[in-house]
């Protein structure tokens, strides 16, 4: 029996004036998955990740999450849901301490087997922040900011992680340790995964499926080995010498 | 499951009441306290200190919607009026106490401030400040229209009954020496609590950032209304010892931008969205009003607290935005690290 579904985005569409930003955009996310979402510049990236999250509405389709439809459901409860995400430009409260960004999700939707403190300190714990618990964002270098976002994230009720770009800026080493942190949690807590990511040879080795927008719409679905050679991928987005999945 | 971060770091939200804190406070409030047992301090001094005490309240309000939720009104002169003509209204007219009325005050400035926060505070930034004036000047030509009830463009003069603590009234400022005292360290101590619940700690969210904030699970939009209400609900309640004080309210000194910028001043010297802030603030800001206004007087210049007033927007502004006690801070800071 296949997994049941954490993620159906139906029909979706969204016109900004007379741009068309997206057009009958439909795929699903299996519970448990590692999920990739790639598009060249202005396929529609990030404003599909604004619509999974709420922030912005659909022009027309939905969005069911875990079989519920919560197209008209605020981004807060979304994440009280579970529904967690990063930004493209990490958005930390920068007046904050690290540990109080955590808190500020942790609070929100805390498991009942824990108190705040507990899951805050796990949270710390988890992404090797206690050390930086009590100081500013604006001190941390720029993988820790992003680890703060993750860990912020996570806090609190987590099922489906959305992240977007978390790897940019970061060196190769950074990068490789954060995606054996995120595989982790996929693989200990079932946490579905969806990530948008430019280095597509970062994503080929984390995701097991990739779903490819381009010009508004999805023009391809499937794993990273098939995506490599759909001919539609290759000559709209990766261009005949695949350069960027090297 | 791992909890080996210390307790303190954890646990710091929690920690609104310290004995360090509490021990700072003690000096101030007990030089304030002795004023009037001082053979050189006269009713002047002790009167202009209640003015620098209500507008510290006043100020103290103000820094939970504007210091800690982010939200800049420019209309908090709002709920000073609701607080001012609503005791005032309902002792000379029906003879309710301030005692009763004050409440009644309050919960007209927490209705108010639901509604007007329905509709201002989906706004952002400028747009949000912009709306709060534009109710403030309308509630300016209201009470100038409402003659009967509000006095119109006169004011309203609260009935002199005499000393009495049923009325709340006394020849004596000494009395509100003290009731301006409690009310600046009960706000102190309401500031700290804020700041360390969970609702302070949305808040603070809120104001940082409200994409990240939603995307943490605050409820944003409640988030604001419950702050900007309960600092309605501040203002009101220290109006009652504005009334009771100077006896007397007006439209202009109700609702005017000149009571509203008066408001901000102790925070935004002091320092936005701390809890001692508008205390320094507040402090800093009578000293050299009352200074520069007497010596205004002494060479023929009237109205030079009003020039010091700008100039000391002018040097926060460019000099401190983060107020005295943020300046305060970056100077340790920068001390620890050398």
């Amino acid at each position: 029996m296949s997994a049941a579904l954490a993620l159906e985005v139906r029909d979706v569409a969204r016109n900004f004036g007379g741009l068309q930003a997206l057009r009958n955009v439909s795929f699903t996310v299996r519970q448990g998955e590692v999920m990739g979402l790639i598009g060249p510049n202005g396929a529609g990236k990030s404003t599909l990740f604004e619509i999974i999250s709420g922030n912005v509405k659909p022009s027309a389709g939905s969005i069911f999450y875990f079989g519920t439809d919560c197209t008209n459901v605020p981004p807060h409860l979304r994440r009280r849901q579970g529904m967690c995400r990063t930004f493209q430009k990490v958005r930390l409260f920068e007046s904050m301490t690290v540990a109080e960004n955590i808190r500020v999700a942790a609070s929100q939707s805390v498991p009942p087997d824990r108190s705040v403190d507990e899951e805050v300190a796990a949270v710390l714990a988890q992404f090797r922040l206690e050390a930086q618990a009590t100081r500013r964002p604006s001190e941390l270098t720029l993988a820790d900011r992003k680890r703060v976002e993750i860990g912020r994230a996570l806090a609190g009720r987590c099922r489906l992680l959305m992240l977007d770009e978390s790897m940019s800026g970061l060196t190769h080493e950074e990068a490789e340790h954060l995606i054996v942190e995120i595989l982790a949690l996929n693989r200990t807590r079932g946490i579905t995964v969806i990530v948008v990511e430019h280095v597509l040879s970062v994503l080929a080795a984390m995701v097991s499926r990739l779903v490819v927008l381009h010009n508004a719409t999805v023009i391809a679905d499937g794993t990273p080995t098939e995506i490599a050679h759909d001919p539609q991928v290759v000559e709209a987005y990766l261009g005949t010498k695949q350069r960027a999945l090297r | 499951m791992h909890t080996g971060a210390p307790t303190s770091v954890l646990s710091q939200q929690q920690m609104w009441f310290n004995w360090r804190s509490a021990a700072i406070l003690i000096l101030p409030v007990a030089i304030v306290a002795v004023l009037p047992l001082l053979p050189f301090v006269n009713n002047y001094i002790i009167a202009a200190t209640v003015r620098a005490l209500i507008f510290i309240s006043l100020g103290q309000a103000w820094n939970v919607v504007a210091g800690i939720g982010g939200q800049l009104s420019l209309g908090h002169g709002v709920f000073l009026g609701i607080g001012c003509y609503t005791t005032g209204i309902l002792f000379n007219k029906y003879g309710i106490p301030p005692w009763v009325g004050g409440w009644v005050g309050v919960l007209l400035a927490m209705a108010v401030a639901l509604v007007m926060g329905s509709m201002t505070l989906r706004m952002r930034g400028v747009f949000f400040a912009l709306a709060t004036v534009a109710v403030s000047l309308a509630l300016v030509q209201l009470s100038r229209h409402f003659v009967d009830l509000t006095g119109g463009a006169d004011g309203l003069a609260l009935n002199f009954i005499g000393n009495s603590v049923w009325a709340m009234q006394s020849r004596t400022p000494a009395v509100f020496l003290y009731a301006a005292l409690a009310f600046v360290v009960a706000y102190y101590w309401i500031t700290r609590w804020i700041l360390a619940s969970r609702l302070g700690l949305e808040m603070q969210a809120v104001r940082d950032d409200e994409v990240a904030a939603a995307a943490a699970g605050v409820a944003v939009f409640r988030t604001k209304l419950v702050g900007f209400t309960l600092s309605a609900a501040m203002t009101a309640l220290a109006a009652v010892l504005y009334m009771q004080f100077y006896m007397a309210i007006d439209p202009e000194a109700a609702f005017g931008l000149g009571t509203a910028i008066q408001l901000q001043l102790p925070a935004l010297i002091g320092g936005l969205g701390t809890a001692a802030g508008p205390i320094i603030g507040g402090a800093i800001m009578i000293f050299l009003s009352e200074s520069t206004n007497w010596g205004g007087a002494k060479v023929g210049i009237e109205g030079l607290d009003i020039l010091i007033y700008g100039l000391m927007l002018l040097l926060v502004v460019l000099r401190a935005p983060t107020g005295v006690v943020g300046w305060l801070q970056a100077m340790r800071q920068s001390g620890s690290g050398r």
